[in-house]
């Protein structure tokens, strides 16, 4: 079968489509890339589009050398770790007794479960229970309250369900108890569907900035996004500057003067996405089969 | 039943973390919606307030809640109504590469946008948009025309939310009906090929019905969302410019509530948003056991 020469112009049409969407995507990382390379007073005139003209690493010295921002991210990464590991072994450890159907009341817990997915209290009741917990300024305040993901357990739940059960009849004919069952059967297998909800999570504790914006006042407890939101309004580099920790950027006066708050707010924000971008190529073969499985019905 | 419990011990050892955080962060603020019909203050015990009948409904005659709900459908129906059709269209064309390295690129290239975060996407509006250097008033001002404050100004902050959001998600929403369009059988193609069908015909009579299901299941799902627009888009963009028509439920609730302290009242709004969202939630799968036999749980 020949391909009509409508149907080649069609194709080259669409090829064309979908890489200008390619470029929509890529191309803001690219300029933010380049403005937060360049000095701020030459980008500020305008005409940087694709790299910096006046390549300078001074935006990124004053963003990695202050105080607040590398605190920030410490707890960004802090909570990004605790919170992944805890809220997969959470998921995991009730997805997995609950795959036991013979379980008195199974239909009863699941229930209690699925009804909050319904309907919640919402967010001042939220949050009057989290000050009632003392939860309010602490760390934990961001793992807490999403340990348990319902939505994750779900889909865990729908996956082991899909282990043959003979595998798991086998093992407790030799002896295994669930602990061991767990272990050495169900954790092997669901290495993937893991994969997948962990980068979820992980992402989504990256990402908030929610949590650190409204359930936390002292400023020593915000994770990069919140810091980035305070950033996003600031009229003056007080927020980045204003602190008595840098000292040694301030002494470089002169450099200074070229320092605007759109290149560090550009440095900011590429220093918060890089390692997104970083990781994204690798953990991609498992994210489209988290959502496919999470699409079906459990 | 004691004996079976016992013999169990171990599942209920692993799913009691489970169902002590339910306990601990939805039934207790569930059963905390009674503030809506209480005179309660911070630091004070819910239990102990005393009842205030219906005095944190008086929302409802106030005119800027009337806007608020406004607001929220608009921004909730142009997003779906630009939303749901553009994955589709999108997922469409990827479908029609036939090189399949360039496809896996725009593939990896367009889900991409879904793993950072709205604040991120904000940086990005402020970057082009900005008054002063923003790239879009530069292009402007080359042309000899006047710097328009796109971040600042109230007719531009809806096409501003309509467009990041697809910027963001459309990508990412087509993976549901690739996979869809991958279960076709390609004998339909061969078959419609044999019989002259042109790439039109086939997209029309065998891909696009081999997708409805996926679509049906996306639309009905995608009903409850339509009264709530998420603060997490909609917060980093608000200012006092676009106050007017950037004020929605949820950003309602938050200034109030948290914000400016009116538990009782925010708590009101709340409740009023949840119970719509049920009703939405439980019609929707009532539709869908009629129309596709079976319901969402």
């Amino acid at each position: 079968m020949k391909a009509s020469r409508g149907e080649k112009i069609a194709e080259y049409i669409i090829i064309i489509l979908l890489s200008l969407l390619c470029v929509s995507v890529l191309y803001p990382f690219l300029y933010m890339l380049a403005i937060s390379l360049n000095d701020g007073a030459d980008a500020a005139k305008g005409g940087v589009y694709l790299w910096p003209r006046s390549f300078t690493l001074i935006n990124y010295e004053i963003v990695l050398g202050n105080e607040t921002i590398r605190h920030s991210y410490l707890i960004t990464v802090g909570r990004t770790i605790i919170g992944t590991v805890g809220g997969l072994l959470v998921t995991l450890l009730v997805a997995f007794g609950l795959s036991y159907r013979g379980l008195p009341l199974r239909s009863m817990i699941l229930s209690y479960i699925l009804l909050t997915m319904l309907f919640s209290g919402g967010l001042v009741p939220f949050y009057i229970q989290l000050n009632n917990l003392g939860l309010i300024n602490t760390f934990w305040v961001y793992i807490l309250p999403g340990l348990f993901s319902v939505w994750n357990m779900f889909v865990m739940l729908k996956f082991i369900q899909g282990i043959p059960e003979a595998l798991i009849e086998s093992a407790e004919l030799d002896g295994a108890g669930p602990v061991r069952i767990l272990w050495q059967i169900i954790v092997p297998l669901s290495k993937p569907m893991l994969a997948a909800l962990g980068l979820f999570t992980a992402v989504g504790h990256w990402n908030d900035w929610f949590a650190g914006a409204f359930f936390v006042t002292k400023q020593n407890l915000i994770p990069v996004q919140t810091f980035l939101q305070q950033l996003l309004a600031a009229q003056d580099l007080s927020a980045v500057l204003g602190s008595n920790n840098n000292q040694e950027a301030l002494a470089r006066s002169s450099q200074l003067q070229n320092i605007t708050l759109m290149s560090i707010k550009m440095s900011v924000v590429m220093v918060s996405a890089l390692p997104i971008l970083c990781v994204y190529p690798f953990l991609q073969k498992y994210f489209v089969k988290g959502v496919l499985l999470g699409s079906v019905k459990g | 039943m004691f004996n079976k419990i016992y013999k169990y011990r171990w599942q209920y050892l692993m799913i009691l973390p489970g169902v002590v955080l339910l306990f601990l962060f939805s039934y207790i603020p569930m059963a905390g919606i009674q503030v809506a019909f209480k005179d309660f203050q911070i630091g004070t015990s819910i239990w102990d307030s005393t009842w205030a009948g219906l005095d944190n409904f008086t929302f409802l005659e106030d005119p800027q809640f009337l806007t608020v709900v406004q607001n929220t459908l608009y921004i909730s129906v142009l997003k779906f109504i630009c939303g749901f059709p553009a994955p589709i269209l999108l997922a469409l064309l990827i479908n029609e590469v036939t090189r399949p390295a360039f496809k896996r690129f725009v593939q990896s290239v367009s889900y991409l946008p879904h793993f950072f975060s709205w604040i991120v996407v904000a940086y990005i509006l402020q970057s082009f948009l900005t008054l002063d250097g923003g790239l879009v008033n530069q292009f402007i001002g080359q042309a000899g025309g006047e710097p328009v404050f796109f971040l600042g100004s109230a007719e531009w902050f809806r096409p501003i939310v309509i467009f990041s959001g697809l910027w963001k998600e459309t990508g990412w929403n087509t993976i549901l009906y690739l996979a869809a369009i991958t279960t076709i059988d390609p004998q339909l193609y061969e078959s419609a090929k044999v019989e002259g069908a042109g790439k039109l015909a086939q997209i029309r009579h065998i891909t696009i019905p081999g997708i409805l299901p996926t679509i049906s299941i996306v639309l009905i799902l995608s009903i409850p969302s339509l009264i709530t627009v998420g603060m997490d888009q909609i917060y980093p963009l608000m200012n006092s410019a676009n106050h007017s028509v950037a004020d929605v439920l949820d950003t309602y609730i938050l200034r109030n509530g948290l914000q400016q302290g009116y538990f009782g009242m925010a708590t009101a709004v709340g409740l009023l948003s949840s119970l719509i969202s049920l009703i939405l939630v439980v019609s929707t799968n009532q539709l869908s056991r009629k129309l596709n036999g079976e319901g969402l749980w």
